[in-house]
């Protein structure tokens, strides 16, 4: 691919990814075919700004963890108050992390 | 598998958790037999609004359903039979996987993933935890 529209993709979705994925996705977007530009161009991915806002409101009853795709653990977080209130505030932080981890494994789906 | 987790982090959480649980439980039922009094509260939402949470109640519940009481453990919250199910059986199960050396538990937490992303299911998920949700608040928990 060329990379130019490889540049232009970091650009806009720099945001989604975790800051050592970046290098990664550059490398292997630009040795990729250029059929799969549409693919990668029209993938939707969480922003973790708002898992952080989703977070902090809902994070007790698990809806951030629900949000990401993790049902399973947002179930774990709901039944648990937000894991005795401890697990609700360990998740405002590592929240945006697991967001970005989210979106590379989307990615990596693709490409 | 649609998790990220793999399955030794998975069953290392789920112990953790239920050993947590079990203290918990413990705790509450050797202090607090007969008359449970709440001077500990553990549910952010509960103390910073003073409303209770879909999940409050649920110690509670599983203290009644560990002393024999039914009725009283659904009437404090039918969650807790979930819960105490779950941190009844997970321990076994984890137990029995690294044993045999399987991953029976984790292909199961899979399913169970991917049978609460089916829009129906999860609709009617979220309005059995909203209606309990206000039978909490009616009860006031």
């Amino acid at each position: 691919m060329e990379a130019q529209k490889v540049d232009l993709f970091i650009m806009t979705n720099g945001k989604f990814f975790e800051s050592h994925h970046l290098q990664a996705i550059r490398d292997r977007l630009l040795e990729m075919d250029d059929s799969k530009w549409g693919m990668v161009q029209t993938l939707q991915f969480k922003d973790p700004t708002i898992c952080l806002i989703i977070s902090l409101l809902g994070g007790s009853l698990g809806i951030d963890r629900f949000f990401i795709g993790d049902t399973g653990l947002g179930i774990g977080k709901l039944l648990t108050c937000g894991g005795f209130g401890i697990w609700a505030i360990i998740d405002w932080f590592l929240i945006m992390g697991a967001a970005r981890e989210k979106n590379m494994e989307k990615l990596r789906q693709i490409i | 598998m649609s998790s990220a987790l793999s399955r030794n982090k998975l069953y290392l959480l789920l112990l953790f958790t239920c050993s947590l649980g079990w203290i918990w439980i413990y705790y509450n039922f050797a202090y607090n037999i007969g008359n449970y009094s709440t001077d500990i509260n553990t549910c952010i939402i509960k103390q910073a609004t003073g409303v209770p949470c879909p999940s409050c109640g649920t110690t509670r519940s599983i203290v009644s359903f560990l002393s024999g009481s039914i009725k009283d453990g659904l009437y404090s919250n039918p969650l807790g039979l979930i819960v105490l199910i779950i941190i009844m059986v997970s321990p076994v199960w984890v137990v029995f996987d690294f044993l045999f050396k399987k991953k029976s538990l984790y292909i199961f937490y899979g399913k169970v993933e991917m049978f609460f992303r089916i829009k129906l299911v999860a609709i009617i998920a979220i309005i059995l935890v909203i209606a309990n949700w206000i039978w909490n608040i009616q009860k006031g928990l």
